[in-house]
C-alpha cells in the first residue's frame, strides 16, 4: 500500500515540478501513439472499404487474416522486426534499430491490424441499401467509400480509439525495436518498465499514474469526437 | 406474350424515346426471371410496372437501371436515368443533407444544390422538415425524402419500385395524392413498379402487367380493365370468379355481379365478409361461385344474382387450361 501512496505522491511532485524528461517521454509516446495510428489510418482503410464493402472470393480468407492479427504478439513483432532491422539483415541498410522511426514502424505494423480488422467490421454494418441507392443515383466508387466511411463513423473510430490505446501502452514491440533509450524512443511505459527493472518503484508507478491520465484524456477526446458531439460543435454534422 | 414497341400515349410527345428495352432477358443465377420483354417509354409518360410477388418486376426494373446486367437484349436510355430503390436507407445527416447529397452523387453543382433540395422537399410536402435528422423521420416522412432524391436529381427517366411499401393506408393514400403532381411535373419518364393495382390506375398513363417474367399486357389502365388480352391477366387484375353461363363462361370481378330478386342465377350465401362501406358475398351457385359486393348482408342466404359484366373466356384461351 505504501508504494501506492509513495507512487501517487512522486506522480504529484513530477506533474506539478514539471520535470523536463516527463515532458520528453509524454512527446515521445504521443508521438509514437498518434504516428503510427494515422500510418495505420491512411493504409488500412483502403483495405478495411476493401473487405468491408468489396464482394470478391478470398475476401473471408482476408477477413481471417486481419482478425487474426489482432492477437498478434507486439513482442514476436518486435522481435522479428529487430532482426531484420540488424545491420546485415535486409533492413540493416535503412538503420532502423534503435531509433524512434524504428518504434514508429513495429507501432504501425500493431496498429494495421486494428484498423483493417475494426474498421472492416464498422464497415460491413453500412446498410447495403444505402450504398446501392447511393450507386443508382450515380455516385462513383470514391464516393461510395466516403459515404461507408461516414456511415461507420462511430465503428471507425472505435478502431482509432482501439489504435491509439495499443500505441500508448505498447512495451514489448517498443523495446525490442528501440533500445529503450531515454531521450531518444523510450515511451511512458518502457519508461515505466525501466524504472521497474531497476528497483525505482514509485517512480514507475509515477509514470504509470501519468500514462493512464493520458490515456483518458485521449479517449475521452475521440470518445467526445465518436459521440458526434465535437463534431456538432464545429458544425460539421448537417 | 412480349408487347411490341408501343407508340407514344395521348398527351405524350410523339417520337422522343426516352427508354427502349429489347427483347430483354434478365437472369438471377441460372434461372431466368424476365423473358424476352420489349417495352418503350415515352419522355414525360409514366408506365406502372404490375405482377404478382416473383413475376420478375424489380428485377426488371433494376435491369432497366443497368444495376443488374441483361442476359440478353438491350437497354437503351436517352439521357441519365436516376433509380430510387425499394429499400428506405437514408444516411445519418439531415433531411436537406440527404438531399444535397444525392445531387453531389449526380454531378450537379453546389450553388445549385439548396434551391433544389428546397423545391424537391416543398413538391412533396416535407420542405418543413429539412433540417430533421433521418434517423428522427416517420416511415411516411423518410419515404417522402427518399423519392425526393430521386426527383431533385431531374433525371430524364426515373425508375421506382414500389414507393409506396410499408406505408400505413392514410401515408399511402397521401403520397399516391402528392406523387402524382410530382411526377408529371418532373418531366422525366417513369416506371414505377407497384404492388397495389389502384396505384397503378392513380398514377400511369400505361399499364404493363408482367407474368412469370414476361410482358403480358400493356395498355391504358382504362382499356386494360375493360378488355384484358387474356385469361391470366384478367384473373391479376381482379377477374378473379369465374362462371359457367349458358352463352358461355365469363371471368367476373365482385362489381360484375348484382343482387337483383329478379335476376336469372339463383344461389345461396355461404361466406360473408364485412368491410368499411358494404360487404362481399361468396355465393355458391350452378354455375359456380362468385363474389358479389352489395351495400348490406341479405336476409336469407338464399340470394338472386344478374351478372352485369365481365371477361368472356374464350375456350380457345390457353390460359383458360
Amino acid at each position: 500500500m505504501r508504494f501506492f501512496l509513495d507512487g501517487l505522491a512522486e506522480a504529484w511532485r513530477i506533474i506539478v515540478g514539471g520535470e523536463p524528461w516527463l515532458w520528453q517521454l509524454v512527446g515521445v509516446t504521443l508521438q509514437v501513439a498518434l504516428i503510427s495510428t494515422a500510418v495505420a489510418l491512411v493504409l488500412g482503410l483502403p483495405v478495411a472499404l476493401l473487405l468491408g464493402l468489396g464482394r470478391f472470393r478470398g475476401r473471408g480468407v482476408l477477413m481471417t487474416l486481419a482478425n487474426a492479427g489482432l492477437g498478434l504478439p507486439p513482442v514476436l513483432v518486435g522481435l522479428v522486426l529487430a532482426l531484420l532491422m540488424f545491420p546485415a539483415a535486409p533492413l540493416g541498410r535503412f538503420q532502423l534499430l534503435f531509433t524512434l522511426k524504428g518504434v514508429l514502424i513495429a507501432q504501425t505494423l500493431l496498429a494495421l491490424p486494428v484498423i483493417v480488422a475494426l474498421g472492416a467490421a464498422a464497415l460491413r454494418e453500412v446498410p447495403a441499401g444505402l450504398l446501392d441507392q447511393a450507386r443508382a443515383l450515380h455516385a462513383g466508387r470514391w464516393q461510395v467509400g466516403r459515404l461507408a466511411v461516414r456511415e461507420a463513423r462511430t465503428g471507425l473510430l472505435a478502431a482509432i480509439i482501439a489504435a491509439v490505446g495499443s500505441g500508448l501502452s505498447e512495451v514489448g514491440a517498443v523495446v525490442l525495436v528501440g533500445g529503450n533509450i531515454e531521450g531518444v524512443d523510450q515511451t511512458l511505459a518502457s519508461a515505466a518498465l525501466q524504472r521497474v527493472e531497476a528497483a525505482r518503484f514509485s517512480e514507475g508507478l509515477a509514470i504509470g499514474i501519468v500514462l493512464l491520465g493520458l490515456i483518458l484524456v485521449i479517449t475521452a477526446l475521440l470518445t467526445l469526437v465518436q459521440s458526434g458531439r465535437a463534431l456538432r460543435r464545429v458544425g460539421t454534422s448537417s | 406474350m412480349s408487347a411490341d414497341i408501343t407508340p407514344a400515349p395521348p398527351g405524350a410527345p410523339a417520337g422522343l424515346t426516352a427508354l427502349r428495352l429489347d427483347a430483354l432477358t434478365v437472369r438471377r443465377g441460372r434461372r431466368p426471371v424476365v423473358l424476352d420483354v420489349d417495352l418503350t417509354l415515352a419522355a414525360g409518360e409514366t408506365v406502372a410496372l404490375i405482377g404478382p410477388n416473383g413475376a420478375g418486376k424489380s428485377t426488371l426494373l433494376q435491369a432497366a437501371s443497368g444495376l443488374l446486367p441483361a442476359h440478353r437484349g438491350r437497354v437503351t436510355a436517352t439521357g441519365r436515368t436516376a433509380t430510387v430503390l425499394q429499400d428506405v436507407r437514408l444516411a445519418r445527416r439531415s433531411v436537406r443533407a440527404n438531399v444535397e447529397l444525392a445531387l453531389a452523387w449526380w454531378g450537379v453543382p453546389r450553388r445549385e444544390r439548396r434551391r433544389r433540395v428546397e423545391d424537391t422537399l416543398e413538391l412533396l410536402g416535407v420542405a418543413h422538415l429539412a433540417r430533421r435528422p433521418a434517423g428522427a423521420l416517420s416511415g411516411g416522412e423518410a419515404r417522402r425524402v427518399h423519392l425526393a432524391r430521386g426527383l431533385a436529381v431531374r433525371p430524364d427517366v426515373l425508375l421506382l419500385d414500389e414507393p409506396f411499401a410499408g406505408l400505413d393506408p392514410q401515408a399511402h393514400e397521401r403520397l399516391v395524392l402528392d406523387l402524382g403532381p410530382a411526377l408529371a411535373a418532373s418531366g422525366a419518364a417513369v416506371l414505377v413498379v407497384l404492388h397495389e393495382r389502384r396505384d397503378a390506375w392513380a398514377l400511369a398513363d400505361r399499364v404493363a402487367v408482367l407474368l412469370e417474367g414476361r410482358l403480358a399486357a400493356l395498355d391504358a389502365p382504362e382499356r386494360l380493365l375493360a378488355a384484358p388480352p387474356s385469361a391470366a391477366v384478367a384473373r391479376f387484375l381482379g377477374y378473379e370468379s369465374e362462371l359457367r353461363l349458358p352463352d358461355g363462361s365469363r371471368l367476373v370481378r365482385d362489381v360484375d355481379v348484382v343482387l337483383d330478386p329478379a335476376g336469372p342465377l339463383g344461389g345461396r350465401v355461404i361466406r360473408t365478409l364485412r368491410r368499411e362501406h358494404d360487404v362481399r358475398l361468396h355465393v355458391a351457385t350452378d354455375a359456380g361461385t362468385v363474389w358479389v359486393a352489395a351495400p348490406l348482408a341479405p336476409p336469407t342466404p338464399e340470394v338472386r344474382l344478374r351478372v352485369v359484366g365481365g371477361f368472356p373466356v374464350d375456350a380457345a384461351d390457353p390460359d383458360l387450361a
